[in-house]
């Protein structure tokens, strides 16, 4: 039940795009049409939950024992830039189909800023392996959900008769700001 | 002391990650075909997609499995084909015949009645989903140029709202055909060199009240070249497999002078 709860609370409630304002750079970027957002997502999704869980245990079982948890920022970062590469390398090799279907969301990933925090997070709320697997998942999923709900709407939006000023960037603003507020109304739920 | 030891666990952990990652590069090696980069490079690089593959880089893949000819790059044409036949070591294909997109209407800006005024958004699909963008033709060019938007190779430009094709640059790979959502644009075999710029299907007397020059199915060209020419459901029609007959006779002699050769 509390996985439950930490899987919606990261999923909804603290959506890490529309609440937090992580990674919003890819959520303007790749969310004008629908299938490189839905290729985005699932390449946030399966990096995001691995370099947590490595980062998880290079926090566990190479920093605290040292006492260098304040090394944490320059540890995460290479973790994850190494394991990009490494993920890069094996589907390439293993599972061509899916290294063509992700294509440039993986590297691009590496400097994602979701990433990083979604590991800090997780050693921030002091969440054991489990949780913070869980929690990555939930986050990964938020991220998906916000950032293919936005294309839908911007794939509206390229329709639409909207004024000069507003065209572009200025209406993907104000439309993201409005389903930010949307998602505020999720605050509370399920006592969380 | 927590310098040394956050220099030694940092160094560690990048010397363990950079040998992981040395490791990994060797064992997850890929073998690349060699002709692979030069045939990428010989395509067109538009990753139109007329061959069927997903892209260019698709394409070549499946030229060195051996799925696909050396003929196969439709926007290539016969000097891609060449090209290619010498990278993969066959004989030059003879069969590569240049096509080029060509449009079934000739009602330039003016010469269109309109019976409404259409202030929409511009563009030849959004025109069509109201009513036809209010021209009086249901079948003639909309003139937004949804098919100029899509070509990947700049053989379209929109002159008096109609598209004018650069055959030089047209390869026939086939995206304003998909894009015109009037389907009023085709491709044909350029040595043809004639085409029927109107695509109504009304009768000839209603065709006549809406536009100057379209067809009005008197059939006077099919009794000037009967193997070629054919009046089907009020519109004459080519058939492009003749070849050798001179279409001239007909050309001089349609009344609305819709039947036009395309390299003018």
């Amino acid at each position: 039940m509390e996985l439950l709860g930490i899987f919606f609370a990261a999923f909804l409630i603290n959506n890490i795009l529309l609440i937090r304002f992580i990674a919003l750079c890819s959520f303007f970027g790749v969310s004008t049409k629908i299938d490189t957002s839905v290729g985005m997502s699932f390449a946030v999704i399966f990096v995001m939950t691995i370099s947590s869980a490595v980062s998880w245990m290079v926090y566990h079982y190479v920093l605290a024992p040292f006492h260098l948890e304040f090394l944490r920022t320059a540890a995460f970062i290479l973790t994850i830039a190494a394991l990009v590469q490494l993920e890069e390398l094996y589907l390439k090799k293993m599972i061509p189909n899916l290294y063509r279907a992700m294509g440039i969301y993986l590297p691009l990933i590496t400097t994602n800023c979701a990433i990083l925090a979604v590991a800090f997070l997780a050693i921030d709320y002091r969440y054991d392996f489990l949780r913070s697997m869980v929690y990555s998942l939930g986050v990964s999923g938020g991220y998906s959900l916000a950032i293919v709900l936005f294309a839908y709407v911007r794939d509206r939006m390229a329709l639409a008769p909207i004024p000069k000023w507003f065209q572009g960037y200025p209406i993907a603003f104000i439309t993201a700001a409005l389903m930010s507020l949307a998602f505020l109304g999720f605050t509370g739920m399920f006592g969380l | 002391m927590i310098i040394a030891t956050s220099i030694i666990v940092l160094g560690l952990l990048g010397f363990v990650f950079a040998a992981l990652l040395a490791l990994a590069a060797d064992y997850f090696k890929i073998e690349e075909d060699l002709r692979l980069a030069a045939i990428v490079a010989i395509l067109p690089g538009a990753n139109c997609g007329a061959c069927g593959a997903a892209g260019c880089r698709a394409f070549a893949e499946r030229l060195i499995k051996g799925e696909v000819a050396v003929s196969g790059c439709l926007a290539g044409g016969q000097d891609v084909a060449n090209q290619l036949a010498a990278v993969m070591g066959v004989e030059q294909p003879t069969d590569v015949h240049k096509r080029v997109a060509v449009v079934h209407c000739g009602a330039k800006g003016s010469q269109r009645k309109i019976k409404a005024n259409y202030s929409g958004v511009k563009t030849c699909q959004a025109a069509e989903m109201i009513a036809g963008g209010g021209l009086m033709c249901g079948y003639g060019c909309l003139g937004y140029g949804d098919c100029y938007c899509v070509c990947p190779f700049d053989a379209i430009r929109m002159s008096d709202g109609l598209p004018v094709f650069d055959h030089n640059k047209c390869t026939a790979c086939g995206k304003c055909v998909a894009a015109c959502p009037r389907k009023i644009i085709s491709i044909i075999p350029y040595a043809f060199n004639v085409v029927v710029a109107c695509s109504s299907r009304d009768t000839g007397a209603a065709t006549r009240k809406n536009c100057p020059v379209g067809c009005i199915a008197c059939k006077i060209c099919e009794k000037q070249a009967p193997a070629v020419f054919k009046v089907e459901d009020n519109l004459a029609v080519i058939d492009y497999t003749r070849t050798g007959i001179d279409g001239g006779p007909a050309i001089e002699k349609c009344p609305t002078k819709c039947i036009i050769r395309i390299d003018q």
